[in-house]
C-alpha cells in the first residue's frame, strides 16, 4: 500500500506541476460566465426567467458532461500514459521497485481525482453564480440533489478515462488517441440517435445519467442496470488496458 | 504465480463481460417505460384504425391562472367504425365569455351539425356516397419513422423519467413527471417563449406575463389496458411567471384524453323532427368528382366591355348555352350579341357551336371549334362548383374589347 | 561470496530474428562487472530483461533471490539502474525528478538527495529542470537518481554515454568509490573496451545474442596484452571475425 501511495503521490505531483489543473479551471470557470451571461441576457431580453439559483448548476452540469468535461478527461488520461510512452520516459519510473499494476492503477487514480476535482471547481463556480446571479429557488432538497447530480457524473467518467486509457495503451502516439477518442465519441452520440433503442448501452449516453438521479419517482430499477453496465465496462476496460500496459516492452 | 496473473486477468474481463452482457440483454428484454409508451400509443393507434369496430374518445382541456378556472372544454367523440359513422359533442366554458355547445353527426350519406346560437339543425346529404375514412393510422404515414426517430433524439435522456407499474388485471400505468430541475433547460426555454407569445396580454382577462416565465412542472400518466390500448391519457403542465405588477401567476394546462366503450359504442343518427332543419348542399370545391353536373345546364352569360374614353363601356353580351352535359360530355353553343349602337362590331362577333369530353376530374374540358370563316380554333372550360360558375376560354384573335373568361348562369 | 544476480537460461528473440540465446550468468556481490559487446550484440536486451522492461521468452533473472518476472518489487528494491538513456521528467527539477523516486524508498530523505547531488557534480542545479539540462548533465542526473536509493546493485548500460573527458573520469571515480566504500556490486555495459579495462573486474562477452566466455579481468590480462586482443581472440574463437572492431 505503501508503494502505491508512493506512484500515487508521483503521479498527482506530475499533473499539479504541468498546469493541466490551471487550464482546467480557468476553461471551466470561462463555461460558467458565458452560460450565465447567455442566462442573464434571455432573462433582459425575452423576459424568460431561464433558470434559478438551483437549476444553473444542473444546465452548467448538462452542457459539461459532453463537453469539457470528457475532453479535459482525455487530454488527462492521454497525458497520463501516452506523453510517457514516448520519449522512454515510462522506463523512470518503471525501474523502481514497484509493479506495473501499481503504477497502473496510480495513473487511473490520478485521473479519477482530475475528474473529481474538475467536478468539485465547476460545482462550487455554478453554485456560487447561480446564487448571486438568479432568482433564488434554493431549497435543501435543491442543493441536495445538485450534489448528486455533479457526484453521481463522476462515474460514466470515469468509464470513459478507461476507455480513453485502453486507447493509449493500443496506439503509440497521444495525438492519434485523441483524435480516436473524438471520432468514437461522436460516432457513440450519433449511434445513440439512430440506434436509439440501444442508446442505454454506449458510454457517451450514460454520460447524463445524473438525470435519473433527479426524477421525482427514482428509477432504480434503471440507476442499478445503467451503473452495472457501466461496471461492466469499466472492469473490461480497466483489465484490457492493464494487460496491454503490462505486456509492453520499453 | 505467473499464470495466476494471466489467469486473474483472464476471469476480470469475462466477469466485466457477462456484467455486461447480462445487463444489456435483461435492457434489451424489458422494455423501457418510454418504449412501451410508444408502443401503448402504437397498439392503439393500430387498433383504432383496423381492429375495433366501435369506441369512445372523451378530450377535456382545463386552464387555470392560480386555481381560477380560465377554460373548460371537452369534446366527446363516438366512432363506429363499422359503419363509418362517427358524432361528437363539444362544449367550451371560459371567463370570456365565448362559451360554446355543438353536436356533429356524419357518416358515408350526409353530414349533421348543430350548435347552440343558432339551435339549428345544418343536414348536408352528399350526392355521392364517401368512401373516406377517419381512421387512419398515423404511424403507417409516409415518414413516421423519421419523426419517431426526431422525437427520440429530442427526447434524450428524459425517456427514463418513465415510470411502470403494472396492475393486477394485466394492464399498467406508465408515469412521468418533471420539475423545473429536470426540464432541460433549452426545452424550458424555448417552451417559455412560446406560451409567452400566448400570454401577451391581446386577450382580456387573460395574465399578461412579462418575466420570471418559466417551466415549473410536466407530468403525465397513462393506462394501458391489458390488450395493450391506451385507455386514458392525462398530461399537465404548470407555468410560472409574473405580470408587469409583478404579480405571480401559477397557470396550469390539463389534458385528459380517456377511450371508453370499446366495441361497446353505438352512434346513432339524430331525431330531426320537430326541430329546425336547413338543408345544403355539399360544396366540395376540390372533391374527387363533381356531384350532379346537370346543374350546370342552360345558360350563362357575362358582359363585353370596352374601354372608352376612359370609362368601361358595356357593348353587349356573350351568352353560352349548355344544351347537354353529363359525368363526361358537354355541349352547346356560345354566341354573342351586340348593342344596336355597337353595331360594327357584330362583323367579328363569335358564334359557333362545341362538344367536349371531361377530362379525369370531370370538371375540365378541351374543345376545337370552327367559326364562320372557317378558322378552327381551341379552347377550354372549366366547371367552377364552388361559386356556381363556368370558366369558358377561348383563343381568338385580340380584339379591342374586355374578355371575360367567367359566366354567370342566367335565371329567369 | 554471495550470489547477488542469477541469470538463467535467458532468451529472448525479437521478430527480426535478433535477440539474445541462453545467456546463464551470476554475479557475485561486490562485482564490478563488464558486459562488453559490439551495438546489437544483445547487451540492452538483456539488461532490459533483468531491470523488468521487457518480458523474457524464457528463463529467469534472480536478484537477491528474488525473480525479476515474479516478485518485481522485492527484487528491484536493491537496485538502481540507468537503461539506454537517462532521462528524466523535463517539467521538474532535478529536485523534484529524485523526490519522485526516494517516495517508493522508506529510508531516502532529502539529505540524500542533496548528497546524491553532491555526489555527482549536479547540486548547483537542484532546482532547474531538465529541459535545460545537456546531454552529460541529463546523464548525471540519471545516475544521482540511480544511486539515491543506496542500491546494492548498480545496473548501467553505457553509463558513459554523452559524457565528455571530465565527466567520464569523474562517473568511473564515483563507481569506484561506491564499489569500495559501500561494496555496491555493478553490472556494466559498454562498447568501450578501455573504459571496461578500467573499471570492471570480471568481464563477460556477448556476441550476437550469445554469452562467449566469463572471465576476471586480472586473469584476462595475464593472458592477453590488452582487453581488445582478448575480445577479438574470443570472437575469433567461436567462429566468426568482426568485420570491424567495435572500438
Amino acid at each position: 500500500m505503501a508503494v502505491f501511495q508512493a506512484a500515487l503521490i508521483n503521479e498527482i505531483e506530475k499533473l499539479y506541476k504541468k498546469k493541466k489543473i490551471m487550464v482546467a479551471i480557468i476553461i471551466s470557470l470561462s463555461v460558467i460566465i458565458i452560460g450565465q451571461l447567455i442566462i442573464v441576457g434571455m432573462r433582459t431580453g425575452f423576459g424568460l426567467r431561464g433558470v434559478g439559483s438551483v437549476e444553473f448548476p444542473i444546465l452548467v452540469l448538462s452542457v459539461v458532461v459532453n463537453t469539457i468535461l470528457p475532453l479535459f478527461t482525455a487530454l488527462v488520461a492521454i497525458d497520463c500514459f501516452s506523453s510517457e510512452f514516448s520519449n522512454n520516459m515510462m522506463r523512470v519510473t518503471l525501474t523502481r521497485p514497484v509493479s506495473r499494476f501499481k503504477i497502473f492503477s496510480a495513473k487511473v487514480t490520478t485521473i479519477v481525482f482530475f475528474i473529481l476535482f474538475n467536478l468539485f471547481v465547476l460545482f462550487v463556480f455554478s453554485l456560487l453564480a447561480g446564487f448571486l446571479f438568479n432568482a433564488n429557488s434554493a431549497t435543501a432538497i435543491g442543493l441536495f440533489k445538485i450534489v448528486i447530480s455533479y457526484g453521481v457524473s463522476l462515474i460514466p467518467m470515469i468509464v470513459l478515462a478507461l476507455g480513453i486509457i485502453l486507447l493509449t495503451n493500443i496506439f503509440k502516439n497521444g495525438t492519434s488517441v485523441f483524435f480516436v477518442s473524438i471520432l468514437g465519441f461522436l460516432i457513440l452520440k450519433a449511434g445513440a440517435v439512430i440506434f436509439s433503442q440501444y442508446s442505454s448501452l454506449f458510454i457517451t449516453s450514460q454520460l447524463d445519467w445524473y438525470n435519473l438521479w433527479l426524477a421525482s419517482s427514482f428509477p432504480l430499477n434503471t440507476i442499478v442496470n445503467q451503473l452495472l453496465i457501466m461496471l461492466g465496462y469499466a472492469i473490461m476496460f480497466f483489465t484490457a488496458g492493464y494487460y496491454l500496459f503490462d505486456k509492453k516492452e520499453y | 504465480m505467473k499464470l495466476k496473473k494471466k489467469t486473474v486477468m483472464l476471469i476480470s474481463f469475462s466477469l466485466g463481460a457477462l456484467l455486461f452482457a447480462t445487463t444489456a440483454l435483461a435492457d434489451m428484454v424489458n422494455k423501457s417505460g418510454y418504449e412501451q409508451l410508444k408502443d401503448g400509443l402504437k397498439v392503439t393507434a393500430e387498433k383504432c384504425s383496423e381492429e375495433l369496430d366501435s369506441f369512445t374518445l372523451d378530450l377535456s382541456m382545463e386552464v387555470k391562472n392560480n386555481g381560477e378556472t380560465l377554460i373548460t372544454s371537452n369534446e366527446v367523440s363516438k366512432f363506429d367504425r363499422s359503419n363509418n359513422a362517427q358524432e361528437s359533442f363539444s362544449s367550451q366554458e371560459s371567463v370570456y365569455g365565448n362559451d360554446y355547445n355543438s353536436y356533429n353527426y356524419s357518416d358515408d350519406k350526409m353530414r349533421i351539425r348543430w350548435s347552440e346560437d343558432q339551435d339549428t339543425y345544418y343536414v348536408t346529404e352528399f350526392t355521392n356516397e364517401r368512401d373516406q375514412s377517419y381512421y387512419n393510422n398515423p404511424f403507417k404515414e409516409e415518414g413516421a419513422e423519421d419523426i419517431e426517430r426526431i422525437v427520440d433524439a429530442v427526447v434524450g435522456s428524459l425517456k427514463d423519467h418513465v415510470m411502470v407499474e403494472e396492475n393486477s388485471d394485466g394492464g399498467k400505468e406508465l408515469s412521468g413527471s418533471l420539475s423545473e430541475m429536470q426540464i432541460p433547460a433549452l426545452i424550458n426555454a424555448f417552451a417559455s417563449f412560446q406560451l409567452k407569445q400566448q400570454f401577451n396580454g391581446r386577450q382580456s382577462n387573460m395574465p399578461h406575463l412579462t418575466q420570471d416565465i418559466f417551466v415549473k412542472e410536466i407530468s403525465g400518466k397513462s393506462i394501458i389496458n391489458a390488450d395493450g390500448i391506451m385507455e386514458s391519457m392525462l398530461g399537465t403542465a404548470l407555468l410560472s411567471g409574473k405580470d408587469k405588477q409583478g404579480q405571480v401567476h401559477e397557470l396550469s394546462f390539463e389534458i385528459l384524453v380517456k377511450m371508453s366503450d370499446i366495441n361497446n359504442t353505438t352512434v346513432t343518427m339524430p331525431d330531426l323532427t320537430n326541430e329546425n332543419v336547413v338543408k345544403e348542399v355539399e360544396r366540395p370545391g376540390y372533391g374527387p368528382e363533381i356531384t350532379n353536373p346537370e346543374k350546370f345546364q342552360g345558360l350563362f352569360k357575362n358582359d363585353i366591355l370596352i374601354e372608352k374614353d376612359g370609362q368601361y363601356v358595356k357593348i353587349g353580351e356573350r351568352y353560352i348555352n349548355i344544351t347537354h352535359i353529363d359525368d363526361s360530355t358537354i355541349s352547346g353553343r356560345y354566341y354573342e350579341e351586340y348593342r344596336d349602337d355597337y353595331e360594327q362590331y357584330t362583323e367579328g362577333a363569335l358564334d359557333f357551336r362545341f362538344d367536349a369530353s371531361f377530362e379525369r376530374d370531370g370538371r375540365q374540358a378541351s374543345f376545337e371549334y370552327t367559326t364562320e370563316t372557317g378558322k378552327t380554333t381551341s379552347g377550354n372550360l372549366y366547371l367552377d362548383e364552388y361559386i356556381g360558375k363556368l370558366n369558358f376560354n377561348i383563343n381568338q384573335d385580340s380584339r379591342s374589347m374586355v374578355y371575360d373568361y367567367m359566366f354567370s348562369k342566367v335565371f329567369d | 561470496m554471495n550470489k547477488v544476480i542469477e541469470i538463467k537460461e535467458l532468451n529472448k528473440i525479437y521478430q527480426n530474428g535478433r535477440g539474445i540465446m541462453d545467456i546463464n550468468l551470476e554475479i557475485y556481490e561486490g562485482d564490478i562487472f563488464g558486459f562488453l559487446g559490439p551495438n546489437g550484440a544483445g547487451k540492452t536486451t538483456a539488461m532490459k530483461i533483468m531491470t523488468g522492461l521487457i518480458a523474457p521468452d524464457s528463463g529467469d533473472v534472480r536478484i537477491f533471490g528474488h525473480s525479476i518476472t515474479e516478485e518485481y518489487e522485492q527484487a528491484m528494491a536493491g537496485v538502481g539502474c540507468i537503461i539506454e538513456v537517462a532521462e528524466s521528467f523535463p517539467f521538474l527539477s532535478a529536485y523534484e525528478n529524485l523526490k519522485q523516486f526516494s517516495r517508493y524508498y522508506p529510508d531516502v530523505d532529502d539529505k540524500r538527495i542533496d548528497e546524491v547531488l553532491e555526489l555527482t557534480g549536479m547540486i548547483k542545479f537542484k532546482h532547474e529542470k531538465p529541459k535545460k539540462f545537456s546531454l552529460g548533465m541529463k546523464q548525471r542526473l540519471g545516475l544521482a537518481a540511480a544511486i539515491v536509493s543506496r542500491p546494492k546493485i548498480l545496473i548501467l548500460d553505457e553509463p558513459l554515454n554523452g559524457l565528455d573527458v571530465e565527466g567520464m573520469i569523474d562517473i568511473r571515480k564515483l563507481i569506484l568509490h561506491l564499489a569500495e566504500k559501500e561494496r555496491t556490486t555493478f553490472f556494466i555495459s559498454s562498447h568501450l573496451i578501455h573504459d571496461v579495462e578500467l573499471t570492471c573486474d570480471r568481464i563477460g562477452v556477448i556476441y550476437n545474442g550469445k554469452m562467449l566466455n566469463i572471465d576476471r579481468t586480472d586473469n584476462i590480462l595475464q593472458n592477453y596484452a590488452t582487453l581488445e586482443n582478448y575480445f577479438v581472440s574470443e570472437v575469433e574463437r567461436n567462429g566468426r571475425v568482426p568485420s570491424s572492431t567495435n572500438q
